[in-house]
């Protein structure tokens, strides 16, 4: 842990953003929100410049895209969590997906921070975003400004900042000090390759691309036409490329390989969510039906309001237009 | 062991260098932190739909924790189970509304203290 961080210095950045999260919750009356805030943030602050100082006394360079993503998503998922009105926490918890999908994109998982944005920011947020407009009181006459009581109020903020900070403690203490143990593991050439081997069209066309393909030659295919995959050997790194007309057979050595012939991250995943992982597919298939079912049976039902609601509403107007 | 720690970097062969430089407990502690952050979030709101967004973030959380455990096993399982952690959360976001909007227009309200007792 020392190698990354002082442990001393990361719980008194912890303690310093637990009391800055409590400060900048909502609360009625003095507000403490802005120096609440800047106390959050310095600590998330102090931490980065712990992080990025130690790497740079290892030699290593601060990589600067993180550490403007990690600040961007903590800073707008601090917003989120503490803007009294629920249109902007939904509009900064976009800024956070946006942030985090470029953490993605520099963890070479490009396919998941375009669906993040896609699914994320483009539809549940969006859902959210119309939810929030449907199911929100209409404000008093002449008093706009006003907030109801469960928005302009947090419950017991210093007690879950605090607990919250305890568990972010916790966890980057075993995290800094316990993973070490892991190792990477898997080869990920032959991963590659064997991702290659089922899409035998794309490797024709790469070979063809590159010119190593000659007139009526094409990659070989294992079991048939159909169903079949590339005849690319995983140990030997070969690749046998046969000739439709005379039926003879050459193979192509690692050496050879254009360069262009790599499997993308798209192709990555997919082959580990339609090989691998199939029964799994299933299951989120009937987890969204089930969702839709749910969806369309709630909002079918025809609501009464209740009478304590409407007793609490003709008090709220009329409390509005007399003196309080 | 720390030497370990700060000798494994998320680099691929091919990859950039300046994108190698970080270790994947970098990535570990913006995820913690964004789950702390989105606890505090639920437990101290108390509008439902901001309690919902909050377990959304904590979701996303857990997505950077599993992306950045499958660059350090250069194994895709991890970006695999991002795409469930998605799915959860769509019908999770489709359940959760409509029974907000369902509870909204019964009591006119989405405080949580509404809701302190039911029945049936």
């Amino acid at each position: 842990m020392d190698a990354l961080i002082n442990p001393l210095a990361l719980y008194i950045a912890c303690a310093l953003g637990a009391v800055g999260v409590a400060l900048a919750l909502p609360t009625r009356g003095v507000s403490w929100r802005v120096p609440g805030g800047l106390l959050a943030a310095g600590a998330a602050g102090l931490v980065i410049l712990l992080l990025s100082l130690n790497a740079s006394k290892s030699d290593q360079l601060p990589n600067l895209y993180f550490y403007a993503f990690a600040a961007l998503a903590l800073g707008s998922a601090l917003r989120m969590i503490t803007h009294p009105r629920p249109v902007y926490s939904a509009l900064y918890f976009i800024l956070t997906i946006i942030a985090s999908s470029g953490v993605y994109v520099l963890l070479a998982a490009e396919f998941m921070a375009f669906a993040l944005i896609i699914i994320y920011a483009g539809a549940i947020l969006i859902t959210y975003l119309f939810v929030i407009m449907l199911a929100t009181q209409a404000p008093v006459e002449g008093d706009e400004e006003s907030q109801a009581d469960y928005d302009a109020e947090a419950r017991e903020p210093l007690v879950a900042a605090g607990v919250g900070f305890v568990l972010l403690a916790i966890l980057t203490t075993m995290m800094f000090n316990g993973l070490s143990d892991l190792a990477p593991k898997s080869d990920p050439v032959e991963r590659e390759e064997m991702v290659l081997k089922s899409i035998p069209l794309k490797v024709d066309r790469v070979l063809a691309d590159a010119a190593l393909l000659e007139e009526n030659e094409r990659v070989g295919r294992i079991g048939g036409e159909g169903v079949s995959e590339a005849a690319i050997d995983v140990e030997q790194r070969t690749i046998v490329i046969e000739n439709t007309e005379t039926g003879e057979n050459r193979s192509l050595d690692a050496e050879q390989w254009p360069e262009g012939l790599y499997a993308t991250n798209t192709e990555m995943v997919g082959y580990s969510l339609m090989r691998e992982h199939p029964g799994a597919i299933e299951i989120a298939g009937v987890i969204l039906l089930m969702a839709m079912l749910g969806a369309t049976v709630l909002s079918r039902r025809q609501v009464e309001i209740d009478e304590e609601a409407k007793a609490h509403e003709a008090r709220r107007l009329h409390g509005s237009e007399g003196p309080s | 062991m720390n030497d370990l720690l700060g000798s494994i970097t998320l680099a691929q062969t091919d990859f950039p260098e300046a994108m190698g430089t970080l270790t994947l407990a970098h990535y570990l502690f913006l995820s913690a932190a964004m789950f702390a952050l989105g606890l505090i979030g639920f437990v101290t709101r108390r509008n439902l739909i901001v309690m919902f967004l909050c377990t959304e973030l904590m979701f996303q959380a857990s997505g950077v924790a599993l992306i950045a455990f499958s660059r350090f096993h250069l194994n895709h399982t991890g970006q695999t189970f991002v795409i469930f952690v998605l799915t959860v959360a769509a019908a999770e976001a489709a359940m959760a509304l409509a029974l907000v909007v369902l509870l909204f227009r019964k009591r006119e309200s989405l405080s949580t203290e509404v809701w302190t007792e039911m029945s049936g």
